[in-house]
């Protein structure tokens, strides 16, 4: 049995995530990714009305492919595409869960595309980032 | 249904206006660095004897880090537009490597009134020397 997920097993309109990926924006993260990414955006260091920090918004990338590491597909694959619509950023303290379904699975110039729409929603169901993620898939 | 009608300016926006560049010097340390922040290990970016074996003959950077460097333009042009309800479709052309300078322009090709406010689109184009390393476009709120 392999260790990853084939490409065989994929089915559009599953879920690729069940249940949603749990993952906790805390004051550690959003500051070691402020550091990675040299980000001096003003409005990250600012409390807003209700006292709650926020983090920058492409944190998006962290969250939804820390979400999709969960099950990944063979080694050699390739991030082709990206698609996000950030409804707003997240909070320290809260509490994301992300989920994917596959869009679409097809074949071109030899190359196998996966296709998965993402939603990450915080611990109350509030919507936070959609996307769809174009994937190169691995050789098997 | 929606419906948009194209503008030429709005709020002292106006079409074919550039966003402000951003010019970011790409090394291992700061590839070391977004692995660590984001979780994202994979050898291929953090390790030399690894990413010798692999067709681009050493490490490169995370597509990711690159948003990252998009997100900050668009940041320090309209907050508000991009944090809360602004999106991004790009196409990942080829790889950043240490050592690379990533140059991230941005132009607004249209301003479109929808029925709930009205966007800057714009064309986003990412460079390493004169190689495009991403390409799409960005639409935010003004």
């Amino acid at each position: 049995m392999s260790d990853f997920v084939t490409y065989a097993s994929l089915v559009e309109g599953d879920e690729f995530l069940s249940p949603p990926v749990r993952f906790e924006v805390n004051q550690h993260v959003v500051d070691r990714y402020i550091n990675a990414t040299n980000d001096t955006t003003v409005e990250l260091q600012k409390v807003d009305a209700q006292g709650d920090r926020i983090a920058p918004p492409m944190l998006a990338a962290v969250y939804v492919i820390d979400a999709l590491r969960t099950r990944v597909g063979p080694p050699g694959g390739i991030h082709a595409k990206q698609r996000f619509k950030l409804h707003r950023p997240a909070k320290i303290g809260e509490t994301l869960y992300t989920s994917a379904t596959v869009l679409k699975l097809y074949e071109r110039k030899g190359r196998i595309y996966v296709e998965m729409t993402t939603e990450t929603k915080n611990q109350t169901g509030e919507l936070i980032t959609s996307g769809l993620i174009t994937r190169i898939w691995g050789k098997e | 249904m929606s419906s948009t009608n194209e503008l030429q300016h709005f709020n002292g926006f106006s079409v074919g206006d550039d966003l402000p560049e951003l010019i970011e010097a790409v090394d291992q340390n700061m590839i070391d660095a977004y692995a660590d922040a984001s979780g994202d290990v994979n050898p291929l970016h953090i390790d030399p004897e690894f990413a010798k074996t692999t067709i681009f003959g050493g490490t490169i950077a995370h597509g990711l880090l690159t948003l990252a460097f998009v997100s900050r333009v668009l940041s320090a042009w309209n907050w508000q537009g991009w944090a809360y309800g602004g999106e991004l479709d790009i196409v990942f052309l080829g790889p950043v490597r240490p050592g690379d300078t990533v140059r991230v322009c941005a132009k607004i090709d249209a301003i479109e009134q929808r029925e709930d406010g009205v966007y800057a689109r714009c064309s986003l184009a990412c460079y390493c020397g004169e190689k495009a390393v991403v390409k799409g476009t960005v639409i935010s709120k003004i």
